[in-house]
Formats: C-alpha cells, structure tokens, sequence
C-alpha cells in the first residue's frame, strides 16, 4: 500500500518537472519572439522609458506604417527577395528534380561518387566560392542583377534539392515504372507523366524549403547585389546600422520579413520534418 | 531479367536496348544541373585555390595577378588577425556546438516523453529555425541594447547588475552575447533532428530494460545513447559546418568589433578581400578554412554514407 502510494507520488513530482521544464523551454524559445513583436508595436517613446510602457493604449501599427513608406527600401528589398527566392525554387525544382530521378532511378555511371561530392560540397563556406564568382559576375556585368544572384543561389540550394528529392523518389514503388515501360514508356516519358504528378506534394514541399533558404540568404547577396536587387535581409542590416535608434521600427522590419517565411515553415511543417530532419538521421 | 518484356517493348520502337535507353536518359536528366554545379561551384573552388598563390588587388581588376608562390599562405600565420580569428573560431565553434547538442539532447527527450509529445511545442521550435538570420541578429541588437535593452531591463529588475551592462562594447562579452543568440536560434533544428533519431530507437529496447530492472536514468546511459550515437555524430559535424559558417550575426551585431573580439575566420576572409581588397590574402584565408571544414565533411560523410541506415542496431 505505501510502496504504491510512494510510487505514485515519485511520479506526480516527475510529472510535475517535465511540465515545469516544458513550460522553461516555451518561455526560453518564445520569449525573444513574443518580444520583438511587442516592440514593433510599440512606439519609440514606451520603448525607451524604464521599465518599457507596456500599456495596451499605447499599442500601434506606426512602426509597420513607416518601414512600408516610400522613405525606406524595406518593400523593394521584400520584393527583390520575393523574385530572387521564386526564380531560385523554380530552377532548383526543374533542374533537381531532374537530377534527383537519374540518381535514384537511373543507374548514371559514379552516380553515388556525384551524390557525395554533392553533399560535401554543401559544407564548403560560401567565402571560398564568392571571391571568383564576384570576379567572374563583375566581367560579365552580373552584379546587382537577379540572374546573378539566381546563379549563385543555385550553388547551394541546387545540392539541397537533389538530396531531399533523390529520397523521394526512390521510395516511389518500382513496379509503376516498370509498368509503364510494358506499355511503352520511354524513360524521359515516365519521369514526365508518371513519376512527377504523383510526387507533387514533395516537390511542392522541398520548393517552399528552397524559397525559405533563398529569402532569408545574407552573405552572397551582401557581396553580390549594389542598388538595383538588394534583398530584405540588406534592407534590415542597412536600417538596423543607420537607424540605430529607431528601434520600434528596426524590430518591425525585421518582424515583416520574417512572417512569410515562418508562416511558410509552419504550414508546412509535416512535409519539412519528414523530408530534411528525418532524411538527416535515415540517409 | 524481370525487365525482358518491357526491354522488348522498348526494342519495337528503337533499336537501342531499353537498359541503354535508361543510361542516357539519366545522363540527360543530371546534365543540366551538373553543369550548374560545376560553374557555380567546382570552377570557383578551383579558381581560390589559383587566386590564393597571385598577388590579387580588387582595385586592379583582380585574376590574371602576378604569382607570388606561397606569400599569402606565408603571410596567415604572422597575421595577428588570423591569430585572433582562429582563436574565436575555435572557441566559438567549441562553446556552441557543445551547449547546441546538450540542448538540442535535453528538448529533444523532454518532448518524446508521455507529457511533451504536442504538436505546439514542434511548431514553436521550427519559429527561431525558419527566422532570418538578419532579423535574429536584429532582434537580439535590440535586445543587448545598452540603454534600454530587455536584457539589462530585466537583470537590473532581479538585482543581478546594478548598472547597465554595454553588452556589445567588451571583447569577451560581446563574443558571448553572440554565442548565446545564436545557440538560441540554432536549438531547435537540432533538437528536432535528435527527436527524429529518439523515435527511431524500438520501444522493445526500453521494455527489455524496464524488465531488467533498469532505472529510467540507466536506461537512458544503455539503450538511448548507444542507439543515437550516430544521429548525435551527425549533429555535432552538421553543427560544426555552420557554427564556422556564422556570418550574418557577427555583420549585424559587432561588424567583429570590438578590439576584434568577434572577428572569426570567416568575417576575417570576407573583411580583407571586401573591406581592404587584397582578394588574394583574403582567398588563403577563405582556403585555410575550407580545409578545416573539408576535414569535418569528410567526417560527415565516413558517417554518413547514402542508403545506410544512420540508426543502425548495435
């Protein structure tokens, strides 16, 4: 009786501290969130008074007013990232996909060498390849352009995208295209009308992973862009240095460039924790 | 063998044999992003490695350089800056892997247990990953602030400082302002690859050891870490890979400042070949550390090799 009592008391202090460590971690993970937000919404005059005014009065949209007016390039910087980031998916979608079916269906000789180089080559630091890419971009008059952003972009999504596809595609039974070789199919024919409609939701899903990387990209776009395409991330940089102390509005920018690629992120959460954390661990 | 009637279906339309017809389909399809890749990557590593033996100005026009032999490389270890960039890599590095995994292991458990298995706690721990690095740096420029930064808000309110701490105005201090924010923002894609690893672990071992009389706590030294050692392996070098990779935080943050406190080898690379234009100086330190991470690729993939299960029994 006692022993039994004791035991469920042992486990009633163990429940006890897994919800107090899992309400620590909530409070440790959504506290700089929950922050900035309350921040962007506040004008700078709450914000700089100690302890801050969070009085709901003084609650506002101001600061999203002003980083959407014309007096900062937050907008054109989030269109920019917009059209590099759709270009960059769209390519790496065609081109990967591609390369992914080869790789898991079609026995391309020293296809497993390729796969390796490939995904060794996803952890070389970008500075290595930016300092001749910039060389060769400036002869060639791509800097500041989208196309040359797109480029180098590809250089490490396009790896990315065919190691995530590859996965896919080689979980697709084989029966179906050996079905469709009975019935005639060439290879290209399968890969076109059977292979692709039914693989939609991955590929769907590994495009909004290569729009989240290509969207939130700073380094290569810091080197690589001057006037004409700078990205939301230069936008946010460039206010966050000369704007020090508008901090309502510098934490605003920095929220509105961040929803779409959480809000992303969320949506599809179940296609990105199957695809890219569980295809870390399996291989 | 199988494929005999399908090879003879294929041999009505074409003389070519339907295996031969797969080979060139799938050197068609992998061409055009092979061709991608070696422009946009194998050509340039290549071209750093040419560019770190020339005497390569930005302001000349770069390339085609005089060859000055070993004098870039020769001139990395005299380098103060490279002395203080490698001593903060490493540092840096070590510190944040170590704390990221010891993190990112603790989640992980506490959301595979009975109580944390809610799909909340995965949707908040994929909002830091998904967030821009730029916008985390900027948050955490905000909240560092030296005036009226939470931070200093809240421990001036605990009692634990009395006066406002400059956060970003110490060397020492500001290398661990930006190790804390980025540990924060680096967590939870590891802790989520280490909840994938714990729920490949077959729930047999765990009721085997229960029968045994094993404590939760020997259960976790004999069944669950032999079982994600090589998930845990993969965490460190991927961790690793980016922890050397930071650049955004220091570029917002502290622009390696101050006294170079939080110049790495990366910043370091990118500030001689873009801020003071020798792209040839600036390309040897970019391949000094390419090696090092060549090295923890190399690892990754000994670890790692495609098709093999990485959370094999044994």
């Amino acid at each position: 009786m006692s022993a039994m009592s004791r035991r469920r008391g042992r486990r009633l202090v163990a429940d006890a501290s897994i919800r107090i460590l899992l309400v620590v971690f909530t409070c440790w993970t959504l506290g700089p969130i929950a922050w900035g937000v309350v921040s962007s919404l506040l004008p700078t005059e709450a914000l700089i008074q100690t302890p801050p005014d969070l009085s709901p009065a003084k609650f506002t949209l101001a600061n999203f007013e002003e980083v959407l007016g014309s007096g900062h390039n937050l907008v054109q910087g989030l269109l920019n990232s917009a059209i590099v980031a759709t270009l960059t998916a769209g390519i790496a979608l065609v081109l990967g996909s591609m390369a992914a079916y080869a790789l898991a269906r079609l026995r391309v000789p020293g296809g497993n060498r390729l796969l390796l180089i490939v995904l060794a080559t996803q952890m070389f630091p970008g500075i290595v390849i930016v300092i001749p890419l910039f060389v060769v971009l400036s002869r060639a008059g791509l800097i500041d352009t989208y196309a040359g952003l797109v480029l180098v972009y590809l250089s490490f999504i396009l790896p990315i995208v065919i190691w995530v596809l590859k996965g896919f595609f080689e979980a697709i039974p084989p029966q179906l295209e050996r079905a469709a070789a009975v019935d005639g199919a060439s290879p290209l024919q399968t890969f076109r009308l059977i292979v692709l409609p039914i693989s939609l939701p991955p590929l769907f899903a590994t495009a909004v992973f290569a729009f989240i990387e290509a969207w939130n990209e700073f380094f290569f776009a810091i080197i690589l862009t001057r006037l004409d395409v700078k990205t939301g991330p230069i936008a946010i940089a460039e206010f966050s240095g000369q704007y020090q102390t508008l901090y309502g509005q510098m934490v605003a920018a920095a929220v509105l460039a961040s929803i779409p690629v959480v809000l992303l992120a969320v949506v599809f959460r179940q296609y990105i924790l199957k695809g890219f954390v569980e295809g870390a661990v399996k291989g | 063998m199988a494929d005999r009637s399908a090879t003879a279906a294929a041999g009505r339309r074409s003389s070519v044999g339907y295996a031969e017809r797969r080979r060139r389909a799938g050197l068609l399809l992998v061409a055009p992003a092979l061709v991608v890749l070696i422009a946009v990557l194998a050509l340039p590593i290549v071209a750093s490695i040419v560019l770190a033996f020339q005497e390569a100005d930005s302001a000349t026009g770069a390339f085609g350089g005089s060859w000055v032999g070993l004098d870039n490389f020769a001139a990395v270890p005299s380098d103060p800056a490279f002395g203080i960039a490698l001593r903060n890599s490493v540092y840096f590095t070590l510190v944040e892997v170590t704390v990221v995994v010891v993190a990112g292991l603790g989640i992980a458990l506490l959301l595979n247990h009975r109580l944390g298995r809610s799909g909340f706690f995965i949707v908040i721990l994929l909002i830091p990953w998904a967030l821009a690095p730029v916008a985390n740096a900027t948050l955490w420029k905000w909240i560092y602030n030296a005036n009226y930064g939470i931070l200093n808000v809240v421990l001036r309110q605990l009692g634990v400082i009395d006066d406002n701490v400059v956060w970003l105005g110490d060397p020492w201090l500001a290398l661990h302002a930006m190790l804390l924010a980025d540990i924060w923002k680096s967590v939870p894609f590891i802790a989520l690859l280490l909840l994938a690893g714990l729920q490949n672990v077959p729930q047999i071992l765990y009721r085997a050891a229960r029968l045994d009389g094993a404590s939760a706590l020997q259960a976790f030294r004999h069944v669950t870490l032999p079982q994600l050692r090589t998930t845990l392996l993969i965490a460190v070098v991927l961790q690793s890979i980016w922890a050397l990779k930071v650049f955004d935080l220091i570029y917002v943050l502290t622009k390696g400042g101050p006294a170079d406190g939080t110049v790495t080898l990366n910043f370091l690379a990118y500030r001689v070949t873009f801020n003071f234009g020798d792209m040839g100086y600036g390309a040897a330190i970019a391949d000094v550390l390419f090696l090092l991470m060549f090295g923890l690729a190399l690892l990754y993939v000994r670890v790692f090799r495609p098709g093999r299960a990485a959370v094999a029994p044994g």
